[in-house]
């Protein structure tokens, strides 16, 4: 049911939570933790789910997030849960850090790769400013968010 | 004679009188280094109530508007008939549909706004989308509600422009930042930071004369052709109601 919801606040985009006109990637905070739980293979197809709902919302024809979000997902499966939760709250905010990372850099590769020419270097230039705004504020947000979304999705696991 | 000390009140700083002095002169010492600057600000608060009112401020601004709207109903009618002459295409004001823009993102990888009139109220793909200020981008896609904007920012976002003071087209091709690139491709192109930037005559994709940008910085690195970064007029992170002006050009 909160998969539904991430489309919204992706859409949603408020300029005062922004840094650099940038916003933290919020489909990765909820990838995270329901990778965590069920696992790799099926957080990889939610990565690719995912990938396809907001590639719709977006305009660019030519670009895509899915292959950020389908290895994040993959990747985010295999990580153990922790039971101390100071830790596990740090955790999240490197592990969402670095997913966002790895999305930022292969969209920033196909932009690159579709528009190469002699100024490229121009794009490569915003590209890495977004990177880097957007690793923060992911980082940032992520131990809040995602370990109440870990909690919800074991509560919600326990009971059926 | 060893137990007994001296208790004078001769010296100068057992007056009072002479610190109030030394406090005056001080004062002094500090408004010379301010330059005044404490006399002006004070003189700021207590003119205040005799300054030129709102209701001067109302007539004044009340008579260079009617000026700017003579003056510029004069240059619709010479524009209107030079384009005549020359069997340029229209511009058409009249066709567009005010919009509220419900979603944003100016910022990062996606450029685009989300407005709030769809298909159902004529909105089609490629309508025009201006703000105040200018040009904000193209309709891309819609839905029975919404419209979604491509801005002149977004890196897909390339449209024919024109330089006005030395009258020649270009390229306007969005690089992801909020500066979009100017392309021109002759190494001779005569452009100059400021000039003012506006759609192009010959493009078949935008209405002409709409205002876009001025050029903020030139880039001459380049060998075959010219670029520019321009600073465009109308800022779509701040604006919330925009024009969308109907495909008929």
């Amino acid at each position: 049911m909160s998969f539904v919801f991430i489309p919204i606040a992706f859409l949603w985009h408020p300029n005062w939570l922004g840094f650099l006109g940038v916003q933290p990637y919020w489909p990765l905070f909820w990838l995270l933790p329901w990778s965590m739980i069920n696992g790799s293979i099926n957080g990889l197809l939610f990565g690719l789910f995912l990938g396809l709902i907001l590639d719709s919302l977006t305009l660019d024809n030519n670009f895509s997030q899915i292959p950020g979000l389908i290895l994040c997902g993959f990747l985010f499966g295999r990580i153990k849960l922790q039971s101390d939760i100071l830790v596990g709250h740090f955790r999240y905010g490197l592990i969402c850090s670095f997913g966002s990372f790895l999305c930022g850099t292969l969209y920033l590769l196909q932009i690159l790769f579709r528009n190469f020419s002699e100024s490229n270097s121009l794009m490569f230039i915003s590209g890495v400013k977004n990177i880097l705004a957007e690793v923060f504020l992911t980082g940032f947000f992520a131990p809040f968010i995602c370990s109440q979304l870990l909690r919800m999705f074991k509560f919600s696991r326990k009971k059926f | 004679m060893l137990g007994t000390r001296r208790i004078s009140t001769s010296r100068w700083w057992h007056k009072k009188k002479n610190w109030l002095f030394f406090a005056i002169f001080l004062f002094l010492v500090f408004v010379r280094i301010s330059k005044g600057a404490f006399y002006k600000d004070f003189y700021y608060f207590i003119s205040k109530p005799f300054w030129p009112g709102q209701f001067q401020k109302e007539i004044i601004i009340k008579s260079i508007d009617q000026e700017s709207l003579i003056k510029l109903n004069l240059l619709k009618k010479d524009n209107i008939r030079l384009r005549e002459i020359l069997s340029l295409q229209q511009s058409s004001d009249n066709d567009s549909i005010l919009a509220a823009v419900i979603s944003r993102k100016t910022g990062g990888w996606w450029r685009q706004i989300i407005l709030n009139k769809g298909s159902k109220d004529g909105v089609e793909i490629g309508s025009t989308v201006t703000g105040p200020g200018g040009l904000l981008g193209r309709v891309n896609n819609t839905s029975l509600f919404t419209s979604s904007v491509t801005l002149l920012t977004s890196p897909e976002s390339k449209l024919g422009v024109w330089v006005d003071r030395s009258q020649i087209n270009g390229l306007l091709v969005g690089s992801g930042d909020n500066y979009p690139n100017l392309i021109l491709y002759s190494k001779d192109a005569d452009i100059k930071v400021g000039d003012f930037v506006s759609s192009s005559p010959a493009s078949s994709l935008l209405p002409p004369n709409i205002p876009i940008g001025i050029i903020q910085s030139i880039d001459e690195t380049l060998q075959s052709k010219k670029t520019a970064k321009i600073s465009l007029l109308a800022k779509p992170q701040v604006i919330d109601w925009v024009q969308i002006l109907k495909v008929n050009i």
